[in-house]
């Protein structure tokens, strides 16, 4: 296989850092050892306020310490989302041995793709407006829930002042935050901390998320989210993500840290919400632009992290757009969703199976798709055990509940340019 | 009834309603320090003016969230509250 960057001249993106917070682990090595096994983490709501909703299971993050991992005024300023965005871009940092001080604080920006904002902080504060009144509401509710907190605080916190954003897409922005990071680099910039996490599990966000008819209100949590099987009944939400360092391939390799993947390609298409039949047009677009720009042929994709909605007529597109483009390869390349043991974090859940993909090519295995078995509909989705796999190609799909598709390709990080 | 505001309770209110720690004593001793140099935003500093308006049922008035130094927020407030007493 040879590697055909479409333009060589250019600046390309590679990933030096991660940093995970699942509901199958907090740290990349513990999300990985329980992803590779198939461990599920999907289980009943625990949160307070939530016992007499519809919504019975959802994956939750247990075991993260906030006080133990960003600072008080953190604490007391943001939301949970942001306190994992921070923890994980902390993590990840660490991972790629970056920080402002030692890359030049314009050097590095920070995108983050959010969905939910935050609702647990949201929720505190809406209750004073509407328990004692608007005088009662605390001034950080207007930065702690809006969308671009995370990005904000990282900014911050890190002291990296070049190019921030945010990208509200919906739970494809998990991918299209890349596509943003790279744009920046391309643009100049040496390094972005670039991600999402998303903490949608508050009283008032499940709520929110009720109106969802893809929502899976089944109240076994080995039942609940069964992507490409007859019994296919909506999806899990869940809270959690990841944050990486994206990086100018140079200037990662002058500063002598590894490549752990390449960003090769990135497409996004919009087919408007409730058409799941449409998604298969919109989606099958999107993996053939991210291919055309990674330069790559179908038959050279290793493997597939679907998005697996757990909706029948989702499914169905998602299996006849990878047909459309990848052809007879379609039903030959390994297929995973490992987030069927971690339930979907919106924007968060994108960017989990981010670090899936890269970890996947780094060991070489293609985690499987946890609790389902009997898989219907044409693809080789992994189930049960991992399969050892040669891996240079991976590709990440996603779609947003109104309409977004977004298709990812990575590359081995032995690919970026020695 | 004991209404002035103390460097304690100041300093009570940063911790909780902004997440700044800081010594009540030295807070005192370096009460013409900005508040920003405590870390302490303007949005923190609205919020403590919020919470002590709605602790002590007194209306304080709306330039209390200009003060740049823990010693003028004091004046300002105890002002009010004399005032009241």
């Amino acid at each position: 296989m040879t590697t055909k960057p479409s333009r060589p001249d250019e600046r390309r993106t590679v990933i030096t850092g991660m940093g995970v917070i699942a509901p199958t682990g907090i740290g990349a090595d513990a999300y990985w050892k329980a992803t590779k096994e198939g461990v599920s983490a999907l289980g009943p709501v625990t949160r307070e306020g939530c016992g007499d909703l519809p919504l019975a299971v959802a994956g939750e993050v247990h075991g993260f310490d906030p006080a133990a991992l960003v600072e008080e005024r953190f604490l007391v300023q943001t939301d949970r989302f942001s306190h994992f965005a921070m923890a994980a871009a902390d993590m990840a940092l660490r991972d790629a041995a970056l920080d402002a001080a030692g890359a030049g604080e314009f050097a590095v920006g920070v995108v983050t793709a959010a969905g939910s904002g935050g609702g647990e902080f949201g929720q505190r504060e809406l209750q004073q407006l509407w328990g004692r009144g608007p005088k009662f509401v605390g001034p950080y509710q207007s930065i702690a829930w809006f969308y671009a907190a995370s990005t904000g605080q990282i900014s911050i916190r890190g002291g990296f002042k070049g190019p921030c954003g945010v990208v509200a897409g919906d739970e494809a922005g998990g991918l299209d935050a890349f596509a943003h990071a790279a744009r920046s680099i391309r643009g100049g910039t040496d390094a972005m901390v670039v991600g999402a996490t998303e903490a949608p599990l508050a009283p008032y966000s499940i709520v929110c998320q009720l109106g969802y008819p893809e929502l899976s209100t089944v109240r076994e949590p080995q039942q609940a989210y069964l992507p490409f099987t007859d019994r296919a009944c909506g999806f899990v939400p869940a809270e959690g993500g990841a944050m990486f360092v994206a990086e100018e391939e140079t200037a990662a390799r002058e500063r002598g840290v590894t490549a752990r993947a390449v960003i090769a390609g990135h497409a996004a298409t919009f087919t408007g919400s409730a058409d799941w039949a449409a998604s298969r047009e919109g989606l099958a677009h999107a993996i053939r632009g991210a291919l055309d720009e990674a330069g790559l042929a179908p038959e050279e994709v290793d493997v597939v992290f679907a998005d697996a909605l757990g909706v029948p007529a989702a499914d169905r597109a998602e299996a006849l757009a990878l047909a459309d483009v990848l052809g007879p390869h379609a039903a030959r390349v390994p297929v995973t969703a490992p987030k069927t043991g971690t339930g979907r974090a919106y924007c968060g859940a994108s960017a989990l199976d981010i670090a899936c993909a890269v970890l996947a090519m780094e060991h070489g295995v293609v985690p499987p798709t946890p609790n389902v078995t009997d898989v219907s509909g044409g693809l080789d989705l992994v189930t049960g055990h991992a399969r050892q796999a040669d891996l240079r190609t991976a590709l990440v799909l996603s779609r947003g509940l109104l309409g977004s598709n977004s298709a990812l390709v990575l590359r081995h990080g032995a690919d970026a340019r020695p | 009834m004991h209404t002035e505001l103390s460097y304690a309770e100041l300093a009570s209110l940063m911790e909780r309603r902004a997440g700044v720690i800081v010594d009540p004593a030295d807070l005192e001793l370096q009460s013409d320090t900005p508040f920003a140099d405590f870390g302490l935003d303007s949005l923190g500093l609205l919020g403590i003016v919020g919470a002590l308006e709605n602790e002590h049922g007194a209306t304080i008035p709306a330039d209390a969230d200009a003060c740049r130094t823990p010693r003028e927020l004091l004046d300002v407030v105890n002002d009010v509250l004399k005032a009241r007493a």
